[in-house]
């Protein structure tokens, strides 16, 4: 059964053949028990793989699987939640940055061509109203010399006119930049100042007396001529001195402009990385820590958190799927290296089943010889003894079978103790025929912790068989289980006086593939497959070994928290 | 009886000495059973015996120990080795060290009353077979 083994509710249904063992070392009295968990189990099984259970799929939604393998639908349901978010590329934020960018500096452009629009139309301005004060300065100074010297009339009336020219064809152009008032005003002086000045040329056509010569009359016009000039000029200074300063206002704005957008701009430059980076940065962080956790055996899919998805959500699909492969696999691998040692097992096995076989063919060949000399009573113990000796094979084979068969894992409360000594009793013929002697001492109160107790078993049977080939006949193995130093785990360890491991190849025996036993008995893969189940648990596996004085196999298992319980998130 | 075989049987599965205890003695030998082979080698260490009847693979002291023991107590006794476990070369062993012969189990009464027949012949009282009964 490859799929979810969350229907097996009940932890001491689950393996009954190792309560069997635990709670009944001789094994007499559950038979009937026996049975019936068999049924259960049987049931329970063709149910999980004919029929969808529907209690398998709630439970598949609850990403806090309590399974160490097999998370097929997690996966799948995980890798449908990760692609049906909102699709926002980190191209995407690429593009939206540049673009950001580039509306900002094309925005900036346009500010900056109109002030500089607005520059050159003042300086036009400020152009026209100097070669307006300069016409009207020509025109008072010919004014001055009519009224000193009587000359220059013509003259001045020209400039006047040339001045009123001026300012009417080109204060259309700069309407927008003068206030109409005072610009009327000006105009009106202007004609004034033209009028009078062309009464004075009436007057001196009709033969009127030079103005120095006719102080009198005269003098009322020359005053008020003044008094125009005056206002004139003083309005074309003033403004002047108005343009000049918004001339000055509007470079300044332009400066501005410029050292400010390159601010914005960096600004808006720098934001742009930062989020680009982090996003990649802390992305790519992530994934690393999930491929040192994957590596370390933890195959939880990937879960969805963020409210979108982008390039790193098919890296984490394919992640995914990566992870469906392995799982797979090493579900694959643990259960291959099991009937490995099943293998080994057997030999075993065969041996101690003869024993209850030559049993039965020894009391049932005398019961045929002697059955009519025998009193009633002894046929009756001889076919009990049968039964008995029935039994006690049936028993020898389940032990093993329990041990091969391929179950769903399934996490449950573990006495290590009670799983040891289940253990134990199953290497017990291959530990009798090594003329091997096996000590277990586990401290009392030993809490218990949460496992798979099938796959550690195949962990504790791994130890034991290295601890048994490495002895030699005579020698002791001992077991022993303690609380580990911070009180959070158990630690047992397993050690053996054989051979011992050389130094240099200490730090290789959990490798892959890495053996020392001779070619065609050790496949390699023992260690490297127990590492893997007790990684799963949280929990570390150490060696320690001197050559020639033997070797400490140490597993610690985490009392109750798990690591796996944080999961993975993009 | 003078000529009455005298068979020690050791084994640590209680049946074992059981039935062959009736079943020898049907056969005219005088059985004596054991379950735990040191108490065996002490029997050894009082009396003679005629064949010793050993398992192989026992708690304590294994069957080719016994061996030795006998061997050098009593080298005329013969040994008959018997182990659930037949393999050649665990037969070889026994046979080089000296076994008179070998018996896998799981074996009827009436093979191990052959190889005792053929025990008693070599020992040079040969015994009734087909005075077993059947």
């Amino acid at each position: 059964m490859q799929g979810k083994p969350g229907h097996f509710s009940k932890p001491s249904l689950n393996r009954p053949g190792f309560v069997l063992f635990t709670s009944h070392p001789d094994g007499e009295t559950t038979i009937n028990g026996w049975i019936e968990m068999e049924t259960e189990n049987q049931q329970r099984e063709e149910k999980g793989t004919d029929v969808k259970n529907p209690k398998t799929d709630k439970e598949s939604s609850d990403f806090t699987m309590k399974n160490l393998y097999g998370h097929m639908e997690d996966i799948q349901k995980a890798q449908q939640t990760l692609m049906a978010r909102y699709h926002f590329s980190v191209r995407r934020q690429i593009y939206i940055g540049n673009v950001v960018v580039f509306l900002f500096a094309a925005l900036i452009a346009v500010i900056l061509i109109l002030n500089n629009e607005q520059v050159q139309t003042r300086l036009e301005f400020l152009e026209f109203v100097n070669d307006f004060s300069s016409e009207i300065q020509q025109a008072r100074r010919y004014e001055k010399n009519y009224f000193l010297y009587g000359t220059n009339l013509d003259d001045a009336i020209e400039n006047i006119h040339l001045a009123n020219l001026i300012f009417t064809k080109e204060s259309e152009t700069f309407s927008e930049l003068q206030d109409q008032v005072t610009r009327q005003e000006i105009l009106k002086k202007i004609n004034a100042y033209e009028a009078l000045l062309g009464e004075l040329l009436q007057n001196q056509k009709a033969d009127v007396p030079l103005p120095m010569n006719t102080p009198h009359a005269s003098k009322e016009i020359e005053t008020r001529l003044r008094g125009y000039g005056q206002d004139i000029l003083a309005s074309a200074q003033s403004m002047m001195t108005v343009e000049k300063r918004a001339l000055e206002r509007a470079l300044k704005r332009s400066r501005d402009i410029h050292i400010y957008s390159i601010i914005v701009l960096l600004v808006i430059l720098a934001l742009n990385s930062y989020l680009l980076v982090g996003r990649i940065y802390s992305t790519l962080n992530r994934f690393a820590s999930y491929a040192q956790r994957i590596a370390s055996g933890d195959f939880r899919p990937i879960l969805p958190k963020r409210k979108f998805r982008d390039e790193f959500t098919d890296l984490a699909v394919a992640i995914n799927e990566m992870i469906k492969e392995i799982d797979t696999r090493e579900a694959v691998l643990i259960q291959t290296h099991k009937m490995r040692a099943v293998g080994t097992l057997t030999a075993g096995v065969a041996h101690e089943l003869n024993n209850p076989l030559n049993n039965i063919m020894l009391t049932v060949h005398m019961l045929m010889e002697d059955y009519h000399d025998m009193p009633d009573d002894e046929r009756m113990e001889m076919l009990e003894d049968v039964i008995k000796e029935t039994d006690r094979s049936r028993k020898i084979i389940r032990n093993l079978l329990d041990f091969a068969r391929e179950s769903s894992s399934a996490m449950e409360s573990v006495d290590l103790e009670e799983l040891l000594k289940g253990t134990v009793h199953l290497l017990e013929n291959q530990i009798r025929l090594s003329g091997i002697s096996i000590e277990i001492q586990f401290t009392d109160d030993l809490p218990r912790i949460h496992g798979d107790a099938q796959k550690l078993q195949q962990v504790f049977v791994n130890l034991l068989l290295n601890a048994i080939d490495a002895s030699s006949k005579g020698q002791k193995i001992q077991v022993m289980g303690c609380l580990g130093e911070k009180g959070d785990s158990v630690k047992v360890n397993v050690v053996d006086y054989g051979h011992g491991i050389p130094k240099h190849i200490l730090s290789s025996v959990f490798d892959p593939f890495f053996t020392t036993k001779p070619k065609g008995r050790g496949t390699g893969l023992g260690l490297s497959v127990s590492q893997g189940i007790v990684a799963k648990h949280g929990g570390t596996i150490k060696a320690k070994s001197d050559k020639g004085s033997g070797s400490c196999f140490t597993v610690i298992l985490p009392v109750i928290t798990f690591p796996e319980f944080e999961s993975f998130h993009l | 009886m003078s000529n009455e075989l005298k068979i020690l049987l050791l084994d640590d599965e209680h049946i074992v000495g059981k039935r062959l205890k009736p079943a020898l003695e049907k056969i005219g030998c005088s059985v004596e059973v054991f379950q735990d082979p040191l108490e065996a080698i002490k029997r050894i260490e009082e009396k003679e015996f005629d064949i010793v009847v050993t398992d192989i693979y026992m708690e304590g002291m294994d069957g080719m120990q016994v061996l030795e023991k006998v061997h050098a107590k009593c080298p005329k006794t013969k040994i008959i080795m018997i182990t659930g476990y037949a393999m050649i070369s665990l037969a070889r062993d026994a046979m080089e060290k000296g076994a008179f012969d070998f018996i896998a189990k799981p074996f009827k009464p009436d093979d191990l009353r052959k190889i005792i027949a053929k025990a008693a012949e070599a020992l040079g009282s040969p015994i009734d077979f087909s005075a077993s009964g059947n």
